[in-house]
This record gives structure tokens, sequence and C-alpha cells, in this order.
């Protein structure tokens, strides 16, 4: 099984966001970055899919030089080769431009399968998995909570619904699944992964050229919520508020 | 259970300036060593760092200001090799502060001047040494903490890795994977001040039977970013006074990494008496004096962060080897508190342990190992380490009450024999009374838990508690006694005292807030509180710091 | 015809979603010819809730494979190829859809198809023609951006839940013209769907909850969540909680909001006994609106509530479940 997963750096959740009003982007230098979460579960779909069938999973990242440490650590996990797309501009690429140049990048190697992360915790678009699939003219599973597949090649995934109803389908390889955050527990790169990561390749690939005309979206600003609230406190008796606030929110109990 | 085992020539434990330079030194010596085709073949892929976080300088903090003088000799290309100085010293003040004045000390002490200094921020000077390790050979694991001193028949062979993937009640994850037995002929402790590890040797050894306790401070640090054209970059400020009076010694500063980017911060001795103390409020209280409130109006807090340090001197140290391990910079006790200068010695004795362990690795048995690690006492005695911890070696003894009796003291404890000092708890004082209430206005000052939010500390949620409570019993008492201090002196409000209705109140434990400063440990009245380390990979994001 | 708006909606069992009917509602807001389109087969019931909107056509747009396979259930090549048809053909200004999980599968690879930019998950737009920006949710929702789109052809922007009222859904004085066309599909199905099914214990998903009841310090006890329960269920709401609760272990970790757990939106959030940790307001500040039930009166939580009650929660909350059942 040859597999490949698309994952991404994004800045660190625990910490405060930095924002630079004039790049329309972070203060880089303020800012930490880590392997965006739902990639994190891609990434382990695709090892114990490996373990389990045998061939190989190679990592592919877009983005500025820091994203190598990304690529680094998912090989310490026991991925067993990265490709790195270098460009500075990457995070403020849009999501079909990102497809684009992920899509060429794949175009030359046989791939059994193609995994995302349902979506980055940094721009949100959750599109670029669906993208990808369809540049590559792939039938695609989205959502999945939970993957299977067989040495046949036939992929059966569990696709989530909203409001708590999933489906299963069953699609044949060559596929690309994006991958909900929490379908499985990510394995941790233990200190032997670390030092076997030291000898995988990890190819660099500068991206010198954009598809031309497809960068269409632009941050334009980008600034922290404000919300300037009035907070109306409400006063009386236990009674009085609770009366007041069911009027206010035109509050009902649901059938 | 079952362990993976891995082999190593020296293992570090704390990717930190002395781990990374004793790391960094110790392999130009075993290149050299190779390329002259000496013997014993050395493994020039033996060396190993062992570092907590997630990231190689996340867990540093320091002020800074440098003196170059150690990295000048381990790296004497520094400047041409670009090490992230971030601005020459360019100004240099102290003040004594009053309540809302401020007077400028018309000299300025001779161990205070930083003439030819560089204000750094250490967490961007670690990455640049561990790029260069790295480069150098060296193996360095990040997110990977050091549980367990690994000792057979009285000599030091390794440490025991972290356990990852345990939930809360200690139970294997899915993921679960266990910490590896890594053997090494030396381990070398470069935790940082109060290192878990650095302590279990330093116990099991007996190692401190001759010296004084150790000496702590806690230093709380902010970064700020401010209009320009305030204040000019290299502009250092020290200061004392406020918000620190009685037994409370300490002192802040102020550097200008850049006309815009500043460092701020206090430094508070931890021999205080009033339980009640909050360091986290007098930070807050520091920054609402004119002096600095006027720089920091408009500017926006960008990390906040807190971390202790060894400031007991040359008597506190400990014998610096024990067979098959060395202690190196702040986890030995290297700093020098009259210079309020730690980064240099750390470095320094990196690279005198290096040279060490090298010996030790060349010899032949075990005995030659030992003789050599020993070695590395004699060649700090010789060094102008020494000379510079000799000259303030009464200095915290002098200050262990307070500034204001310090002060004289300090003038002549360069004349007076050894002076001894107390364990930091047990300057504490009994009492229950609650701290002055302190209310932050969420721009120029902030509540506790918005500061350890600007830390980005995190820790995986469902893993054990790494913050040991021996007896919980204690903790009734203590309460009693002194109005549980831990819920205090802590700056990132992990403990919290919740009263019951009725009956007796408990101890609650917010571990995923921890910093990682080790004042717990330190400080508690009980010796109740083990701090121990967390899955590596948590713990604060000093970016810059 | 070409420009106005196309709104593509999606079915459930017993309709049209409601996330689709904001999105009708949304577009009927901007003024201007709005068509709506549902993919897939349609039923009568479907069919009729469409027309008696106030919107200029609706189109059943379903397709067939050969010999009848994959007929019934979502196909995303089905819904891809339909719409891709549609879209060429009514050359619409701006297409809008809700940001469903449906959405996320086919909206990406219909802008593929056609060469379009999605602007994705909205919130709101501002200014018009060519100076329209789109509000965009960020970083998890901790910061937001205005986002503006060059190039030709139609704009395709997918909706937040939440972005219109369904109150605000205008009804047509008579029935809006309904066509039906079946596409048929060139080759075999790629995907085969089995039936939805529900899993026992039901997954939570706080960020597609409309309410959201949570519950932090001041709920004292695990026996006292169930009052908050209580609450919940009485206005069909997700209960959720602060850390502190979740590491008591009296919620799951999966119900827990903050920069450590999720980061919800939802119309309406009720915090009893949240006092308010920056941790924990990051991830819900953006809701709508906000409640806050809590003793303390210089909690931080008051300063990202709409509406605020200094009292006990014990007594609170039992007065609210009171004048919910009464009213």
């Amino acid at each position: 099984m040859k597999i490949a997963v698309c994952i991404k750096q994004v800045p660190s959740t625990s910490a405060p966001l930095q924002l630079d009003a004039g790049t329309r982007w972070l203060k880089e230098g303020e800012t930490t970055f880590e392997t965006n979460a739902a990639d994190n579960h891609a990434l382990e779909a695709a090892l114990a899919i490996r373990d389990q069938l045998g061939g190989e999973v190679v990592v592919l990242t877009l983005g500025p030089e820091r994203a190598t440490e990304a690529l680094r650590e998912a090989l310490a996990k026991g991925a067993d080769r990265a490709i790195h797309l270098v460009s500075d501009q990457a995070p403020g690429l849009d999501p079909a431009t990102v497809a684009s140049l992920l899509a060429s990048a794949l175009a030359g190697e046989p791939w059994d399968l193609i995994l995302c992360g349902l979506q980055s915790d940094d721009l949100g678009h959750g599109q670029t998995g669906a993208f990808l699939a369809e540049k590559l003219s792939l039938p695609q599973a989205s959502i999945a909570a939970a993957l299977e597949v067989t040495a046949e090649g036939q992929a059966r995934v569990k696709r989530e619904l909203e409001g708590g109803w999933y489906q299963w389908l069953e699609l044949a390889t060559p596929c690309l699944v994006t991958i909900q955050s929490g379908i499985n527990k990510p394995r941790y790169a233990g200190m032997k992964g670390m030092l076997a990561a030291k000898k995988k390749p990890i190819v660099k690939q500068p991206v010198t050229e954009y598809p031309a005309g497809l960068t269409r979206q632009s941050i334009d600003e980008l600034y922290y919520p404000h919300k300037a609230k009035q907070t109306r406190m409400l006063e009386g008796s236990p009674e009085a508020v609770a009366t007041q606030l069911v009027a206010a929110l035109n509050l009902r109990a649901r059938p | 259970m079952e362990r993976e085992r891995l082999d190593a020539e020296a293992v570090i434990v704390g990717g930190g300036p002395a781990g990374l330079a004793c790391a960094l030194r110790l392999a130009r010596l075993v290149a050299e060593h190779n390329a002259q085709g000496k013997t014993p073949g050395i493994d020039p892929e033996g060396i190993f760092v062992l570092e907590k976080a997630a990231e190689l300088g996340m867990h540093s903090l320091s002020g800074a200001v440098m003196d170059p003088r150690a990295l000048a000799e381990l790296e004497p290309d520094y400047i041409a090799e670009g090490a992230p100085l971030e601005s020459p010293v360019t100004e240099d003040h102290l003040y004594y502060l009053g309540a809302t004045s401020s007077h400028r000390l018309p000299f300025m002490p001779a161990a205070l001047r930083n003439e030819g200094n560089h204000i750094i921020s250490l967490g961007r000077l670690v990455q640049w040494l561990g790029g260069r390790a790295e480069a150098a050979g060296v193996n360095v694991f990040p997110g990977t903490a050091a549980v367990d001193l690994l000792v057979e028949d009285g000599r030091v062979c390794g440490v025991i890795t972290d356990d990852k993937g345990l939930d809360k009640t200690g139970e294997p994850q899915a993921n679960f994977e266990p910490g590896y037995e890594l053997r090494a002929k030396v381990t070398v402790c470069a935790e940082g001040a109060r290192g878990s590890l650095s302590g279990q040797l330093i116990k099991h050894f007996h190692l401190d039977s001759d010296s004084n306790p150790q000496a702590y401070a806690l230093g709380l640090k902010e970064v700020w970013e401010i209009p320009a054209g305030r204040v000019k970059a290299g502009t250092v400020w020290h200061s004392f006074g406020h918000p620190l009076s009685g037994t409370l010694q300490g002192g802040g500063w102020m550097y200008a990494l850049s006309e815009t980017r500043l460092s701020l911060g206090l430094v508070v001795g931890l021999h205080y008496a009033d339980p009640a103390f909050q360091p986290h409020t007098a930070l807050q209280r520091y920054k609402r004096h004119p002096l600095l409130a006027g720089l920091l109006e408009g500017g926006s807090l960008l990390r906040y962060g807190a971390k202790t340090l060894a400031k007991g001197g040359y008597w506190a140290l400990p014998r610096l080897s024990a067979p098959g391990a060395l202690l190196v910079g702040d986890a030995a006790g290297f700093l020098d508190a009259m210079r309020l200068k730690g980064v240099h010695m750390a470095i320094k004795s990196g690279m005198l342990a290096a040279e060490a362990a090298y010996a030790a690795l060349c010899a032949a048995d075990e005995a030659g190992t030992d003789q050599a690690l020993a070695g590395y006492r004699q060649s700090f005695e010789a060094s102008w380490m020494k000379t510079d911890l000799w000259r303030g070696r009464n200095y915290h003894q002098a200050f262990q009450h307070g500034t204001a009796r310090g002060l004289a003291a300090s003038l002549v404890q360069g004349f007076r024999g050894r002076q001894g000092n107390r364990p930091a708890h047990a300057y504490l004082r009994p009492g229950t009374a609650a701290p002055a209430a302190f209310g932050p206005d969420g721009k120029l000052t902030q509540d506790r838990l918005t500061s350890v939010y600007h830390s980005g500390t995190g820790h995986r949620e469902d893993q054990p508690v790494h913050l040991k409570v021996v007896n919980a019993d204690q903790c009734q008492q203590c309460h009693g006694e002194f109005g549980s201090p831990c819920q205090h002196f802590c700056p990132a409000g992990v403990y919290e005292w919740e009263a019951a209705d009725g009956g007796p109140g408990r101890l609650r434990i917010n571990a995923a807030n921890c910093l990682h400063c080790k004042t717990c440990d330190i400080m508690d009245p009980y010796q109740n509180i083990a701090w121990t380390p967390p899955e590596g990979g948590g713990g604060p994001q000093y970016e810059g710091m | 015809m070409s420009g106005g708006i196309l709104v593509i909606v999606e079915s459930v069992a017993e309709g049209i979603s409601r996330a689709s009917l904001e999105a009708i509602a949304y577009a009927q807001g901007l003024g201007g010819p709005v068509k709506v389109i549902l993919p897939g087969a349609a039923n009568q019931t479907q069919a009729d809730a469409l027309a008696a909107l106030a919107v200029d056509e609706v189109l059943l747009a379903d397709y067939s494979y050969p010999e009848g396979a994959g007929a019934g259930g979502y196909d995303g090549d089905g819904y891809v190829a339909v719409l891709a048809e549609a879209v060429r053909r009514l050359a619409p200004d701006q297409v809008f859809l809700a940001h469903s999980y449906g959405a996320r599968d086919f909206a990406p690879r219909l802008a593929a198809r056609l060469d379009l930019t999605l602007v994705s998950d909205c919130i709101g737009q501002e200014g018009e023609g060519d100076a329209v920006a789109f509000l965009r949710q960020m970083f998890l929702g901790r910061a937001q951006a205005k986002v503006k789109v060059a190039g030709e052809g139609p704009r395709l922007v997918s909706l937040q839940a939440g972005v219109a009222r369904l109150e605000d859904l205008r009804r047509g004085s008579t029935p809006a013209p309904v066509s039906r066309t079946s596409l048929a599909m060139p080759a075999a199905p790629r995907v085969a769907a089995q039936a939805p099914l529900r899993e026992g214990e039901r997954s939570v998903d706080l960020s597609q909850a409309r309410i959201i009841v949570a519950v932090g310090r001041g709920i004292k006890t695990q026996e006292n969540i169930a009052l908050a329960k209580k609450l919940a269920d009485l206005l069909g709401a997700e209960l959720a909680a602060s850390r502190a609760v979740c590491d008591e272990g009296w919620l799951p970790i999966e119900r827990q909001v903050g920069s450590s757990g999720q980061t919800v939106a939802p119309a309406l959030y009720i915090a009893l006994g949240i006092s308010g940790a920056v941790q924990h307001l990051v991830g819900m500040k953006t809701s709508e609106t906000i409640v806050a039930i809590n003793k303390d009166a210089s909690a931080p939580i008051f300063k990202v509530a709409d509406y605020g009650i200094v009292g006990d929660l014990f007594q609170v909350v039992p007065a609210l479940i009171a004048a919910l059942e009464a009213a």
C-alpha cells in the first residue's frame, strides 16, 4: 500500500495569537507552530494501515522552511519519507492553489491512498482534501471517523454526518479520504523513531511557480473578534430574573 | 515493565545552555579524537541530549543580559556564525524605587556593569546552540523527559525516560509507549534549578553533605511590545525597592531588546517570611510603578513566564560529580548572584564537564572513569568561575533576611568566613492572613490565569498529575498553620484551596497550568509537594523568552 | 438567465435541513432573484416546502446511475455533476450553501470542477459588488478575517450555521415554479453508501449545537450536574463544561469548552457557575448571545455576557426551569 499523507504546520492552539495587522498574518517570530491536529490523526491512520498491510507512508507538506519540523516529527513517528514544497507564501495561498500545488507534487507517483486532515486549525477552510480529490480525479470519502483498508485494495470509511449519525462507505483504491480528529490515538515519536528519522529523506522542492489565476482569495483584514457588548444585568428574586430572561430571549421549552 | 534499551556514550539531561554547551564541546572533542585515530573509538552519534520541552528553547527563560565570555570560548566565531544576540547593552541604569518615585543611582556597582554584554533571548540562543550541536553530530531528543536515575552497584549508568500515553489513573492507553532504559557511560544533569533528576543524584550520593542548603529565587518575566520612540535599544535597567520590602529581597529589570520589544520582570528571593506573599501580584505592582507604566502604556503583553534560579553561591555548591555522573549549570548552582548572571556560567560549566566526560570516555576502566569525572571539580576550582563565585561567596547569605539588612551586610561579605543559610521554605513564618486584594486592569496588569495563557503552557489533559502531594493530611495542617502558601507562591495558580461548607477544605491542583518553575517543590513549608516531570512535550512555550 | 443568487440546499429525512433554510433566508436578505437547487432525490414534501418560499424557482436536480445503481443515498459524484451543470447553465453571480458536513464533501469538488473559488464557513459579508468582503473566523474562532475574492465567475460561499435567522425566512404569496431534472451519470458509482446509522452512545459535536448550557466549578458536585442537564434537555441544548469540571471527571473531556477543549459559537450560551478564565473565554466568546449566572459579580464571564445574573445558580436555575415549563 502506497500512502501519501498531506500535513500542515499551524500555530499552537495553547498560546495567545499574535496577529500582525501589516502582513495580515501572525507575528511569526512570536509564534510556536505544531502539526495540525487532524493531520496527526491522518498520519496515524496511514501508519496503522501500513503496519497492517505493508508498503510505505510518504508525508507531504506545503509551507515555509519552518514546516520541515512537522515532517521530521512525522518521520520520527514512522513515516518513511517526506516531501516539502517550500514556499514562504504558503500561509497566504487559498485552498485551490494549495490543492493544485499538492496535486502536481503527487502526480508523479501511483498512490493507493491519499489521506488529509479534515481541516486546518489556522485558516480552517476545510477544502484542501476534497479539492485535491477532484484535481486528481480520485473518488473520495470525507470526515472519516473510521477507516479500514483491505489487502485487495477496498476501503471502508465510516463517514460522520451531523447530529450523531454515521454512514459506512465503500470505495476502491486509489482514493482520497479526509480524516476527522479523534479517529485514533496518534502514536508518539519515541527516541528510536527520532534516531531513525535522521536517516530518512526529506526532499525539498522550492515552489517557484504558482498556478496562474488560482489564488483568488486574499485576506483584506485580520483582527481579533471584538464584540462591543452591553451586558444587561438582570436583578430581583430568582423567579423574577428567570422570568425576565425567558422573556428577553424568547426561550421555549422544547416539546 | 518491559522497556526498550538504548545505549549512548553520554546522556545529557536538559537542553539548556549548560547541557547544549556540554554536548557541543563533547561532540567536538570526540570528533577530534576519532579524526586522530585515537583509541578507544568513541561513537560520534553517542551523545544524547534529552529535553522535556516539545522544542529546544521552549522551557528556557532568563532576563537576559549575557556576558559573552563563555560563549566566546565555546564558539569563538559566534558573531560571524549569527548567534542571536538581540542588542548590545547601550545604557545601564540602576534605580531605587519608592511606591511611585524613582531615584537613579549616580554610580554603578562594578558587579552590575554591563559594558560589552548583550541582551539576549535565552530561548533563541538555546535554539542556535542546539542547531550547532546537531550539526556536530549530537542527537537531541525533544519532548523526552528523564524521570529516573539508573543506579547500579553504586554508580550511575543512565536514566529512564518518561512513559507516554498514560491516562489520568496511570493506565496505558492505546498509544502507550513505555519510557526507555537509556544507558550511558556518563550522565550529565543539566536540568536547571531544582531538577528532579539532579535532586535524585544529589540525594543518592549525598553530594550536598558539606554544602549550605541551596538557595533560590523566583524570576517572573514578561515580554512586551511597545510603541517606538520611548526607549533606546540596548537599554538596561535594574531596580530595587518597590514592590519588595521587609524580608522580601530581590529586584526588577527592564531590558530593551529593541526599540519596541521589552523584557521586564522581577526576581524574588525565595527566603521570605510572609506565607501570603504572591510573586505574581508583586510583578503586577512592579508594572504599575510610573517608571514602567509609562513605557508600557498602549503596548501589549506578548509572553509571560516564571522560573526559579539557584543562587546559594559557592558554599551551596554540591560535590559536582558522582560515579558515572556530573552536575552542570543551575542544576549544580552555578550562578553569580552578585552579578545577576548565570548563562555564562552554565555554558562554562558545560564545557568543563564535557572535558571531564571526554576523559572519562577515554578511560580504560571504571576507576579511571570516576577519576576523570572527579577532575571536573578541579578544573572548576582552577577556572574563572571559581574566582567569580568566590568573590560573592557570602552574598546570598547577606541578603537572606531582606534587602535592607542585606545592603550593609553585603559590603563586608567578602571579608567574612563561611556564612550559613537555612533551606528556602524554613524562612516562612506561620500565619493565615489573606493577601491584600489586587484588581488587575486587563491591560497593564493581568490576573494569574490570563498571564498563564500568555505562557502558552499546555499539557496533554488525560495524564497522571505530575505534582505529587506526598501526604494529603498535611495539607490540612498547613492550611491551618500557614494558610496554604502554595496557592499564593505559585506563579501559575496551579494550587487552589477549596473551602467546603462545614467540612475540611481540600487542595485542588490544576496541574495543566504548571510552568515547570519548581517553586512549589522549593517553598512548600512541609516539603510535601514533589515536582516530577509530566509527559514530555508538555509545559510552557517560551517563544522568544 | 444569468445573475442572481443560487442557493444549494440539502434534504434531511423530514424535509430541508435547517441550515439550508437559513442560507435561503440569508440570500433573501441580500435582495435580487433567488433560485434554489436541491441535488439528489426529492420527495413531494421537500418540493412543496421549497416552493412555498419567496424564491424565483426551485430546481430538483436528481441523477441516476446506469442500471439503477446507487439510487437513493447521498453521492458526492452525483451532487457535483448536477450542481456543476446547473451553475454553468444558470451562471448566477453568487452561490450560497450551508457549511454542512455534506457541503464539506461536495462543495470544494464543485469549485474545483468549475475552476471557481469557494469561500467556506462564512459568518457574513460587508460591502457590495466587487468590493464585497466575506467575514470568516480563523484560528478556531480566535481571529476574524475579511476575505476578498478576485477573478471571474460566480462566487461560491458556504455559510456557518446561524448566520441568518429562520424567523426571517420569507414565504411566497404564490408557489414558486418547480422543475425536475435527472442527469444520467455516465459510469457506475465510485462510492457505495450504506444507510445512515446512529450510534448507541451519541457522540458530541458541540460546534454544531444551537444552544449550549455550560457548567463551571460553581456547580460544586457531580450530583448537581443533573440540574444543568435538566435545563439543557428542556432547551434542546448540549451540555458543556469548563476545564475544572472535566478535570474532576464530572463530565467527559469532549464536552470541555476552551483553549484545551472545543471552540464553540452557538446562538445561545448559558454559563452556569463559570468564572470565565481567559482559557475558557477564547472557546466561547463569539457565541451570539451569552447568559452568565454566577455568584461573584466581579467574575470575568460578565465582561463577555449579554445577560448577567449575579446570584446562586442553585436558586436561579430551578426558577428558570419552572419558568420554561410554565411558558
